[in-house]
């Protein structure tokens, strides 16, 4: 994985923003860039720079699924590896979100081995 | 609240005016007068109806001064902490206020945590300037009897203080990641809230319903006024009062006390 991998952190609570950014700077990744919902943080992922989205699914204005389905539909968009972190537990939820293609699902409240995990998890599969 | 006393009498005058006109139903009957029987059901059924509107409207009030109360005691609560929130603001305001005040205080806490973890990293910087002076004690152990075995001492000592130092960093991982309460927390209240605002909101339609309804059927203007209205006014509950520097409201426990006291309590 490299490490100067643009990340993008989507989350309506900054708590659980530096939580994540915290944690991602222990594994050495510090290109990280901030949204509070997806209504914001699509014009950052259309700016085309970045490589790698983490969000959460309860937000207001435009929601982690509704995002998520955003992203790939946008062919431009559509490769980007997209991890949910949210405290959205009902099976059915989960199973729309992998039908949207997402590429792991972290549920509140989580550990930093749990995390570090899904994460090392996903940039193995992208190889 | 104030339905308890009320419900009670609505109740207890139904049951007195149910035996009254029973009996002279039973009366009406026996002596053949059914016009006048007819009449008299009539008019029970209609203050049945009356006296079980009356209830609702009493159970509907109850239950909109026990939010406002609720309201009023969440702020309460938070008025004993160093900030005190402005008092006059509604229920969702305040649990609003406690989700900023969560969040503020989870962002002090990863601030500390940020500093304690950039003195972990000075602590390992200065162990790797600790290995470079020990192993000129290695050399030196050669030269000089005395020294003999203190560097493979030290080299372990170093070795233990680097695990202590990784665990240290772990710690304070954790209590970074326990914040995450904050957003838990936050996200629950961020559903009371919604919910509080909507019961509230059909609350008081209910009521407004119930005033409309009681104007239109002229319900309550004999009742109401020989039993209770005019003195119920200046008594009606309002819930624990917000505005505290009014002169007419208590401004604690302790006047609630000595009023009662001087009331003979």
């Amino acid at each position: 994985m490299r490490k100067d991998i643009k990340i993008l952190v989507v989350d309506d609570f900054s708590t659980m923003r530096r939580i994540i950014k915290n944690l991602l700077r222990d594994l050495g990744l510090t290109n990280v860039e901030e949204a509070d919902d997806g209504q914001t943080a699509l014009p950052i992922l259309k700016r085309g720079d970045i490589e790698f989205l983490i969000t959460d699914w309860n937000m207001p204005g435009m929601t982690g699924i509704e995002l998520l389905k955003a992203v790939r539909e946008d062919p431009a968009l559509a490769q980007i590896p997209v991890l949910m972190v949210t405290a959205e537990a009902k099976k059915e939820q989960i199973i729309a979100a992998a039908q949207a293609g997402v590429n792991g699902y972290v549920v509140k409240p989580f550990t930093a081995a749990v995390l570090k995990e899904k994460i090392d998890k996903i940039f193995e599969r992208l190889g | 609240m104030v339905s308890g006393p009320d419900a009670r009498n609505g109740l207890s005058r139904f049951e007195e005016e149910l035996q009254q006109h029973a009996e002279s139903l039973v009366t009406a009957i026996k002596s053949g007068n059914l016009a006048e029987a007819m009449d008299l059901i009539h008019l029970l059924h209609e203050f049945r109806h009356k006296t079980f509107f009356t209830e609702v409207g009493h159970l509907t009030r109850g239950l909109h001064e026990a939010i406002k109360a609720f309201s009023a005691e969440m702020g309460g609560a938070l008025e004993g902490g160093q900030e005190s929130i402005p008092s006059d603001v509604d229920a969702a305001e305040r649990l609003n206020y406690v989700i900023d005040l969560s969040e503020k205080t989870a962002h002090e806490t990863m601030d500390r945590v940020d500093n304690a973890l950039s003195l972990v990293d000075q602590l390992d910087a200065q162990s790797a300037r600790f290995k470079d002076l020990l192993s000129l004690v290695g050399q030196l152990e050669a030269e000089h009897e005395g020294l003999r075995g203190v560097y493979d001492r030290t080299c372990a000592l170093k070795e233990e203080s680097e695990k202590t130092i990784d665990s240290l960093r772990t710690q304070l991982t954790d209590i970074v990641v326990s914040q995450s309460y904050q957003d838990i927390s936050g996200q629950l209240i961020r559903r009371v809230i919604t919910l509080v605002s909507n019961v509230e909101t059909h609350l008081i339609s209910l009521m407004d319903m119930a005033a409309k309804v009681q104007r239109l059927s002229g319900i309550s203007t004999d009742t109401e006024k020989s039993g209770q209205s005019g003195k119920s006014d200046p008594i009606q509950a309002e819930g624990p009062q917000i505005r505290k520097e009014s002169a007419d409201i208590v401004s604690g426990q302790d006047e609630v006390d000595d009023l009662l006291s001087s009331l003979g309590f």
